[in-house]
């Protein structure tokens, strides 16, 4: 098992004060903090691919970190495509990656 | 010589190559608008506003005299993702 | 159908300008206002930033925010977070904001959106590990999840040193700073003679002193070029941080996400030296292009745009008081041009000054708290720790400028 990416002991910004929940990525079972957003708790599990392009299928994972490039889209249940590094982590969620869109959607022919 | 690297990705949203800006331009389109119409570079998900001041900044370096000012790409509602449900007005 | 909400005064963007600009205006009037934001939680960019004043005390954003959300909360400003704005319009005695919570009606509207960053593209930039320099500065300090354990960042400016130091604070590695690769993609600082021109700018905030004494008499004598070609290829430390001034970053590699960085020596005129690229591992990229003010929401209210490069980019029109050309609407923050946020707070306070006298209320009262605080906007700026760009001053007159010509 890898460690966790948190900053446990900052020395300026002291700790998180936040509750351990848990939640699923892709059918897996994970832990992550309430209230943070979606792509933090990910990352903080070294998640990066949050997301594959919908025509290429390209892997893309977060990059504005603040709701402007709309490259962390995944699926939430229950609530279709959302922001990952906006929107908060409850208890319980099932998230997926943002998928590839199928050919017959796309109209791409493979080469 | 300058280091000249045009195959890699503009839009990342539209997967529009330095290439395919570099191929529309030959072909006569030499404003951002131009440029947006023929590659959508600038028309996916997040509107440009990533990739917008990368077009536009290669259009300027293409074309010295290009007036920055000129046919600027415009703006429209929605500006952010929006759910049907939240134009119906659910929580 | 949810309710439309009303209020007096509707803020978009609950960061230092906005938060400032609400907790001076409730202070001082039975007025409604309301604070919006997409972000989850109110700060905007106070959130993630600290830095070492001249004096060697810490300005602590977080610990600023803080403080202006109590005040704003005792005050009875209701801050209203997760919500974003999609569209607006204008009304006979208002403006009308379509929010993802519903639409919300006000009589005043200030518009405190910030920035937003530039970016670069690099081959391979699209890669999950790849991200913008102020994603790095949120996850870091915001969320305290490091962006990962190792890694590069590319472009060298303010920005890009400012959470570089910050970064390093939080324990995480960085193994250089370098230049992006000098195509038609790149920006002013892209060889090393243009990128010590830009550090030697820095002032009091450079980040070693031989770029501050050394740079102010590099300005003045023009030595640039020798200093470009005197700079070490391997680099220089300066705050701890690895900055090599003669090495652009070619090239992102990994399959899925990042897994390295070809880097390349340079020329001091930015051509890179065939031969010298090499790979080197790292789990996380971090792009610096700097900042430009984020302003479609003016846009799409009608504002007329005036483009200023010495501000960030193209800037809606308004006066010395923050007020646009169309009714009602005032700005305040970087989306009049990106400086530091002790200089959006100011204008904050400023706009608020704006708004109370433009309603009308005890408008003797109003006219010197106005003027007092557009003379303290120019003593912040003038007494900033980072100076964004030396001729701040002259190219907002342009601006000024050109609002009394459209008027």
């Amino acid at each position: 098992m890898r460690k966790s990416l948190r900053i446990n002991h900052h020395p300026l910004l002291g700790e998180m004060d936040k509750k351990v929940i848990s939640f699923t990525y892709n059918g897996e079972k994970l832990q992550g903090l309430e209230g943070e957003p979606i792509a933090v708790a990910l990352l903080a599990n070294h998640i990066r691919i949050l997301r594959r392009h919908e025509e290429s299928g390209s892997a893309r994972g977060l990059y504005c970190g603040i709701g402007h490039c709309m490259e962390c889209r995944v699926e939430l249940l229950g609530k279709g495509q959302v922001r990952a590094c906006l929107t908060p982590l409850k208890e319980g969620m099932e998230i997926r990656e943002g998928s590839r869109l199928p050919n017959a959607i796309t109209g791409r022919v493979d080469s | 010589m300058r280091h000249v690297n045009e195959g890699y990705i503009v839009c990342r949203c539209e997967e529009v190559t330095g290439k395919q800006l570099e191929d529309a331009y030959l072909l006569g389109a030499i404003t951002s608008r131009q440029l947006k119409m023929k590659t959508r570079a600038t028309m996916g998900a997040c509107q440009g506003r990533v990739c917008r001041q990368l077009v536009n900044l290669w259009l300027s370096k293409k074309d010295q005299c290009a007036d920055k000012g000129v046919e600027p790409l415009s703006y429209r509602t929605p500006i952010r993702l929006v759910t049907f449900g939240e134009l119906a007005g659910e929580e | 159908m949810s309710e439309v909400q009303q209020t007096d005064l509707l803020i978009v963007g609950a960061g230092p300008a906005g938060l400032s600009a609400a907790a001076t205006i409730s202070a001082d009037r039975d007025f409604r206002v309301m604070v919006i934001d997409e972000f989850p939680e109110p700060g905007g960019r106070l959130l993630g930033q600290f830095h070492e004043e001249r004096n060697h005390s810490w300005w602590i954003g977080k610990i600023v925010a803080a403080d202006l959300i109590i005040q704003n909360t005792l005050a009875g400003v209701m801050i209203q977070c997760g919500v974003s704005v999609y569209g607006l319009e204008l009304l006979p005695d208002g403006w009308r904001v379509l929010t993802s919570k519903g639409d919300i009606r006000t009589k005043y509207l200030l518009l405190a959106t910030g920035a937003a960053e530039v970016p670069m593209p690099i081959s391979g930039w699209t890669l999950p590990g790849v991200m913008s320099i102020g994603a790095a500065q949120v996850m870091a300090n915001v969320h305290q999840v490091k962006p990962g354990e190792r890694g590069y960042i590319v472009g060298v400016n303010v920005l890009s040193l400012a959470i570089a130091k910050e970064l390093v604070v939080a324990g995480i590695e960085i193994e250089g700073i370098a230049l992006p690769p000098d195509d038609l993609f790149a920006m002013e600082e892209t060889n090393p003679v243009a990128a010590i021109e830009l550090l030697t700018r820095l002032s009091d905030a450079a980040p070693a002193p031989w770029m501050r004494w050394g740079g102010k008499l590099a300005q003045k004598m023009k030595l640039s070029r020798l200093i470009a070609s005197c700079f070490p290829k391997k680099g220089v430390k300066v705050w701890d941080l690895p900055l090599q001034l003669r090495t652009a970053l070619v090239s992102i590699q990994g399959v899925d996400q990042v897994e390295s960085v070809i880097v390349a020596d340079v020329t001091r005129s930015g051509e890179i030296i065939e031969g010298s690229q090499r790979e080197i591992e790292v789990d996380f990229v971090a792009i610096a292009g700097g900042l430009y003010p984020l302003a479609e929401l003016a846009a799409l209210a009608g504002c007329p745009f005036l483009y200023v490069s010495e501000l960030g980019g193209n800037i809606p029109v308004h006066n010395e008081r923050l007020k646009t050309t169309l009714p009602n609407l005032y700005v305040a923050g970087n989306i009049t041009g990106v400086e530091g946020a002790q200089v959006a707070m100011a204008q904050g306070r400023l706009a608020a000054h704006s708004i109370s006298y433009d309603a009308g209320w005890f408008a003797c009262e109003e006219e010197p708290k106005l003027l007092d605080a557009i003379a303290e906007v120019k003593e912040v700026r003038r007494s900033a720790m980072i100076q964004f760009h030396p001729e701040i001053d002259s190219a907002r007159k342009r601006i000024y400028e050109l609002f009394e010509h459209w008027m």
